[in-house]
């Protein structure tokens, strides 16, 4: 099961180029890359039938005008599209953004959605989380009850982009959300482009040093941003574990320490006080930095801001072209 | 685990009674084995880990760091880092938890007179918890000295909550042990519902409770070590300078009044040294089961119920049970410490259970 969601995952090309003969004739966006495409495109028309990050067929019969978030990304790329005022009800986000956000209520909190509560509220679409983000269950039940459920999972940079696409399409606004994730594109190929030459510090990027330390998986989304932001990410060795044993910390002897921490109370002084972390390089040269986790994890229109926020941190010398106008709703 | 006679017991029910009386004829011997073993497993522990360090650079490491010799071998910072700072604080946490685990579980057995009791039974698993979890709640962070917000509350909680038990346990008009027990399993049943409610509300902190339940040694260090190292020792040699009234407790209150032991206090300080080292292990490690439950019965099994044995003895086989432990974790990809020992000591203690031929009473 996992290993068919990430198969997805790293075929970028594959939904996003819809194959023609399959069912382009029901989906807005017939031919092209649809993300990089900014020709104008028929209007949406619903019924609108349509892939997700699972590999489902999700049939939505008319426009949404009732959404419901199940992902804090997901609430993000829906303001980013103008579609912010048709959502009805969001998970819970313990790092609220955009601040408009805060009206819309809450029916869902990590690990538990209240299905009752949607189905009460008349919700025309959700969105959800692939990977157990959302609990399969409560997918399940949504889709047994009728209410068109679309799941979003996007483990690499190219997936996100995919995403905002696709969450586009699913509400009626397929050119904005094209538009937005061609942005993000050429904002990204932008800084990698500047990054590309510049030399790659050894980057401990901590997620949580709480019992253990916590950082990026092998082949992870966080490491393909350190990687994009011109760092060579210290991985904790298997794609699926997301701990690493503080000697094999110390053995590998990162040059920067980014504390993706920092809003839980993490401080330099702290890091520089563990045991046995004095001989880091990153230690002994002060390059101890906190980073905005949410921006640079969440798979939403931000991670731009995110990979800058890393580039500043790994590469403060370094000027990156200014910031392409976002896309006006 | 470390005092088997290996071959010794395996052949006729006479055979391993001789087996038996041998070895509890001589119970410095068997101590002085199992320090040895201990000794050794500590060792093997430094010496192995996720990075490979040579033998020989790490005894140069550690010759070096305690004598200021040098062998003429060269090391990295690192390698000195992992050595000094991780591994050597990580071994001696393990064996000292696993010592004042052991020496609570002997000591609330002993006391209670229920062989299912362990260092915890007394709610104080649920207090820790709650206290835990309390902390990462709240939206406070303290450190110091490497101590945050969480182990304080948790020392706290533990020791809090064994003294509700008691005093809650003392307000009924029979006073006796089964009163105590249940109150006990009350309390704790109340806490862990109030654990079990904060966890649900706890969102992000949920994975640092979960960390803390299940136990570990990742965050050791000389610190820590300096702050749990007095309590741990201050509480097991009180302990065992009481073995005298625990023997007496052993044959009941009443036995124990006639031989001249004042039940009341000597329960009262029992129970607080146990408490006490109990608080100090769990605000260290968080909470590792099955090391108190069933060390002091394999002691007590191989050994005799004398608590002058069983509770050194009970202190040597918990330090080499979870510095073992600790050690096959870390092989296997820091999985939780109390996984291993439960793995490891549960078909030990079951193959023991096994062989004891004459019957077996607390």
């Amino acid at each position: 099961m996992l290993a068919a969601i990430v198969a997805i995952g790293c075929s970028p090309a594959a939904r996003a180029t819809i194959p023609p003969d399959a069912t382009a004739s029901m989906l807005p966006v017939a031919t092209g890359t649809p993300a990089l495409s900014t020709s104008p495109s028929p209007a949406a028309t619903f019924p609108l039938t349509l892939t997700d990050d699972e590999g489902t067929s999700v049939t939505i019969p008319a426009r949404p005008s009732k959404i419901v978030s199940l992902t804090p990304a997901t609430t993000e790329i829906l303001f980013a599209l103008g579609a912010g005022d048709r959502i009805i009800a969001k998970v819970e986000d313990t790092a609220l953004y955009p601040p408009e956000a805060g009206r819309i209520p809450n029916v869902a909190k990590f690990g538990s959605v209240d299905v009752e509560k949607i189905v009460g509220l008349g919700a025309d679409l959700v969105i959800a989380g692939g990977n157990t983000f959302t609990p399969p269950e409560a997918i399940a039940q949504l889709r047994s009850l009728h209410v068109p459920t679309v799941v979003v999972y996007a483990p690499t940079v190219a997936k996100v982009f995919e995403d905002v696409a696709l969450t586009g399409q699913a509400v009626g606004r397929g050119d904005a959300g094209r538009d937005l994730a061609a942005s993000m594109r050429a904002q990204f190929d932008q800084i990698g482009a500047a990054t590309s030459s510049v030399s790659k510090p050894r980057t401990w990027y901590e997620i949580d040093a709480t019992g253990a330390f916590y950082g990026p998986a092998d082949d992870s989304f966080l490491a393909e941003m350190i990687r994009l932001a011109g760092g060579d990410p210290i991985t904790t060795g298997s794609p699926n574990k997301f701990d690493i044993p503080a000697e094999r910390l110390i053995a590998a002897d990162p040059q920067v320490i980014l504390l993706g921490d920092a809003a839980y109370g993490v401080t330099a002084a702290q890091v520089a006080s563990r045991p046995g972390w004095q001989t880091m390089t990153a230690v002994a040269t002060h390059a101890i930095k906190p980073v905005d986790d949410t921006v640079v994890t969440r798979p939403g229109p931000r991670i731009v801001d995110g990979l800058r926020a890393l580039v500043a941190a790994l590469h403060p010398e370094l000027v990156l072209p200014s910031p392409v106008a976002s896309v006006a709703p | 685990m470390t005092v088997s006679t290996g071959a010794a017991i395996r052949s006729s029910p006479q055979a391993t009674d001789r087996a038996r009386d041998v070895v509890r004829r001589h119970p410095r011997a068997v101590f002085g084995g199992s320090l040895v073993l201990l000794a050794v497993l500590s060792v093997i522990a430094v010496g192995i880990g996720s990075v490979p360090i040579a033998p020989s650079e790490t005894l140069a490491i550690v010759l070096h760091r305690l004598f200021g010799l040098q062998l003429g071998i060269a090391w990295t910072p690192a390698s000195d880092a992992i050595v000094w700072d991780l591994r050597i604080p990580r071994v001696i946490t393990a064996a000292v938890v696993g010592v004042a685990l052991a020496v609570a579980g002997a000591t609330f057995q002993g006391l209670l007179r229920n062989p299912l009791a362990d260092p915890y039974v007394l709610g104080t698993a649920s207090g820790a918890g709650l206290g835990a979890a309390i902390a990462l709640i709240l939206p406070i962070r303290v450190v110091a000295l490497q101590f945050g917000l969480l182990h304080a509350l948790a020392f706290v909680g533990a020791l809090a909550s064994m003294t509700v038990v008691y005093r809650l346990s003392r307000l009924s008009a029979w006073s006796g042990l089964t009163n105590l027990l249940l109150t006990g399993y009350a309390v704790g049943s109340l806490l862990a519902a109030g654990l079990a409610m904060a966890m649900y509300l706890s969102g992000a902190s949920l994975r640092e409770i979960f960390a803390f339940l299940l136990g570990g040694f990742e965050r050791a260090s000389w610190t820590r070590l300096t702050l749990a190292v007095p309590l741990v020792a201050i509480g097991s040699a009180g302990i065992l300078l009481r073995a005298r009234a625990l023997n007496g407790l052993l044959l009941g209150e009443e036995a124990a009044a006639h031989l001249g032991v004042d039940v009341a206090r000597e329960r009262v300080i029992l129970l607080a040294l146990g408490s006490l080292v109990t608080a100090a292990a769990v605000a260290v490690s968080g909470l590792i089961g099955f090391v108190g439950l069933v060390v002091p019965h394999v002691v007590r099994l191989t050994m005799g119920p004398n608590a002058r044995v069983v509770v050194p003895l009970s202190a040597a086989v918990g330090a080499g049970l979870l510095v073992a432990a600790d050690l096959l974790a870390r092989l296997l990809g820091d999985v939780p410490v109390g996984v291993v020992t439960a793995i490891i000591g549960a078909p030990l203690f079951l193959l023991l259970l096994r062989r004891t031929q004459s019957g077996y009473e607390l």
